[in-house]
């Protein structure tokens, strides 16, 4: 035997993908690789972002998240409804937005700990059950006329920032430290990668368990917040399908659908991808149904051209 | 274990209908009351109960039931024309009076059609057609939309410019038909140039996304955006008034939602067309009960379209 090959960078893959991909657009398309226009992706990728990073703990423990894009319209509705100009301090659509969130996510992982129920089940109920919430809480109706403090969060920036990426990138920075550096974020990986192993050595699976679903879902509160603030309503029917773009960020972000393996680094790398996607797919003017195939061609391709580098391990 | 899961479920499946029953316990009320002769029974099946247009529609529905004196039985189909059709196979089972059809799809509800009218059941189809032709028809051609908010936009820009249009969810029938109509002012108005045109799937946050990276790829050269819904023509127009680029950019939608109407009211919204959802729904309940009644009745009614800018936007608001 040789000495052992030194391991590709996680991300490598993916961030070559990415750049290849920047360059392609630049050579087609002058006014990609503005400033104006990498900001304007960015502050769309913001909220599939945020999302992305949530469903990354539930990932990680080797469970799903398939409300995320019901609990959006649900956490949107909610915050929009204390939201008006002259009830409310900004703070209070906010935190409820996210409590709203946290308390389904919370739901969510009751039921998977205690019932023993798998995830893909329990999150599929959620689903329904919170567009159902949506619907009710709003009265099949848009909940317009927000406070300008409100929608501020949507559409403001500070120091020339949009503040949803700045929004963003704090979430991501966070998550980031908290899964490397604190004892519970490490729990996560252990949980994920080998559910009998942590649970002999102490790790208390149902509890950790919890606590992915439920940031998970006061994530998705805090993205319903800013989705809200952005449209300036909340909309009952928002957020159709936010689940599957987020769970893709974080597949092609190299985070593995069985737990164990992955992190926030990859997850804002995939967002990344989806996002110059759409972007450059739009500058290009390509056609709607072209941009669905091209779409699921590049998701497929980056994901295996991320596992074929790591197979040479 | 299983014990207790059957007690759960039919504890839950039993406050379920007693929701239902103390929700819908007025209409059910008059139906028993009625004595002497019966209340006839209207079912009606609607594309799609989380739409605010829908539910304009099915307020109009009720109110106008509600002074006929017909009972109104209202069914979501949740965009589904298999569900839809699930449905009216259980009202022709239950002999109603007539049936209300909204339909979800063009070709994939039309079997329900065929079925109610196999069964001796009258049909009304309200807002949109079937392949299959129904007793009677209301509703305002999709057409006349696409048709009267390029006319406007092409008058406002003295039939030169760069438009932009973004369209609803491909293959729907008002996707198909307000491109129609546009396509058809465009073709007779040569100096109005289709600049790009993209599907935002009805979305408001789909479509400010693609009118900022519109606003990113063509800048000065957006003259007009016709959005085929209220919706997207927000997500628009919340675009552009953040890129500071809403004063050189005519902007118009369809439908008159209430979000859009304020729009126009205040000035940032320069029009939208009017899709009357109290006369669709009110016609199509009375030409029910006329074909109940054995009286005469129209087989097509059209409800026009309207434009709505500032100089009128006072009669539509609530």
């Amino acid at each position: 035997m040789t000495a052992t090959k030194k391991p590709w960078p996680a991300q490598l893959g993916l961030a070559l993908a990415l750049v290849l991909l920047m360059a392609a657009l630049a050579a087609a398309r002058p006014n990609f690789l503005t400033l104006g226009n990498l900001v304007n992706v960015l502050r769309q990728i913001s909220i599939n972002g945020i999302l992305a990073v949530g469903v990354t703990y539930v990932l990680l423990t080797g469970g799903v998240d398939l409300s995320l894009g019901s609990l959006v319209a649900f956490t949107g509705v909610i915050a929009a409804r204390f939201a008006h100009p002259g009830e409310w301090v900004v703070l209070a659509p906010v935190c409820l937005g996210i409590l709203a969130g946290a308390a389904c996510g919370a739901v969510n992982g009751w039921i998977v700990t205690r019932g023993r129920v798998a995830p893909f089940i329990v999150t599929l109920g959620m689903m329904t059950a919170a567009r159902g919430l949506a619907l009710l809480a709003s009265g099949g109706r848009p909940v317009s006329n927000l406070s300008a403090a409100f929608t501020r969060i949507g559409g403001g920036d500070l120091a020339g920032v949009p503040i949803p990426i700045l929004i963003f990138f704090g979430v991501a920075l966070l998550s980031h430290l908290f899964l490397r550096n604190l004892r519970a974020g490490r729990h996560l990986y252990a949980v994920g990668g080998n559910e009998n192993a942590a649970r002999a050595s102490g790790v208390k699976v149902g509890r950790v368990k919890m606590m992915a679903y439920t940031l998970c879902g006061a994530l998705a509160g805090l993205a319903g917040v800013v989705l809200a603030a952005r449209i300036t309503t909340g909309q009952p029917n928002a957020g159709v399908g936010y689940e599957l773009d987020a769970i893709a960020a974080v597949v092609i972000g190299g985070t593995s659908l069985n737990g164990g393996v992955g992190g926030v680094g990859g997850t804002v790398l995939g967002a990344l991808l989806i996002g110059v996607l759409n972007n450059g797919l739009d500058l290009l003017n390509v056609s709607s149904y072209y941009q669905q195939v091209v779409k699921g061609v590049i998701i497929v391709g980056a994901v295996w051209l991320d596992r074929s580098q790591h197979r040479d391990r | 274990m299983t014990v207790r899961t059957g007690v759960l479920i039919a504890t839950a499946v039993i406050a379920a209908f007693a929701a239902g029953c103390s929700s819908g316990g007025g209409a059910g009320a008059v139906a028993v009351g009625g004595g002497g002769a019966r209340q006839p029974v209207i079912e009606v099946s609607l594309l799609n109960l989380s739409n605010e247009f829908i539910v304009m529609l099915n307020q109009a529905m009720d109110d106008k039931a509600r002074q006929l004196g017909v009972r109104l039985i209202v069914n979501d189909a949740q965009r589904s024309a298999d569900r839809q059709v699930e449905q009216v196979e259980s009202f022709v089972a239950q002999k109603v009076d007539a049936i209300i059809l909204n339909p979800c799809e063009v070709e994939a509800s039309a079997p329900a059609v065929d079925k109610a009218l196999a069964a001796g059941i009258p049909v009304v189809n309200v807002n949109s057609e079937t392949k299959s032709a129904p007793t009677a028809f209301v509703g305002s051609r999709d057409e006349d939309a696409g048709r009267i908010a390029v006319e406007y936009i092409a008058k406002r820009l003295g039939g030169r410019g760069n438009l932009l249009m973004m369209h609803g969810y491909m293959g729907q029938a008002a996707e198909i038909k307000r491109s129609q109509g546009a396509l058809e002012v465009l073709s007779k108005t040569p100096d109005l140039k289709l600049l790009a045109q993209q599907a935002a799937d009805w979305d408001r946050a789909k479509a400010m996304g693609l009118m900022e990276n519109w606003i990113q790829s063509y800048g000065d050269r957006i003259n007009a955006v016709f959005a085929q819904n209220d919706e997207m023509a927000m997500g628009a127009l919340m675009a552009l008034e953040q890129a500071n680029r809403k004063a050189h950019v005519v902007v118009v939608g369809v439908d008159a939602i209430a979000d859009a109407l304020a729009a126009v009211r205040d000035g940032r919204l320069d029009a939208t067309v009017f899709q009357d959802a109290k006369g669709q729904g009110g016609a199509a309940v009375e030409t029910a009960v006329k074909i109940i009644r054995r009286e005469p009745y129209e087989k097509q009614t059209l409800i026009p379209f309207q434009l709505v800018t500032k100089d009128n936007v006072g009669q539509y608001l609530r």
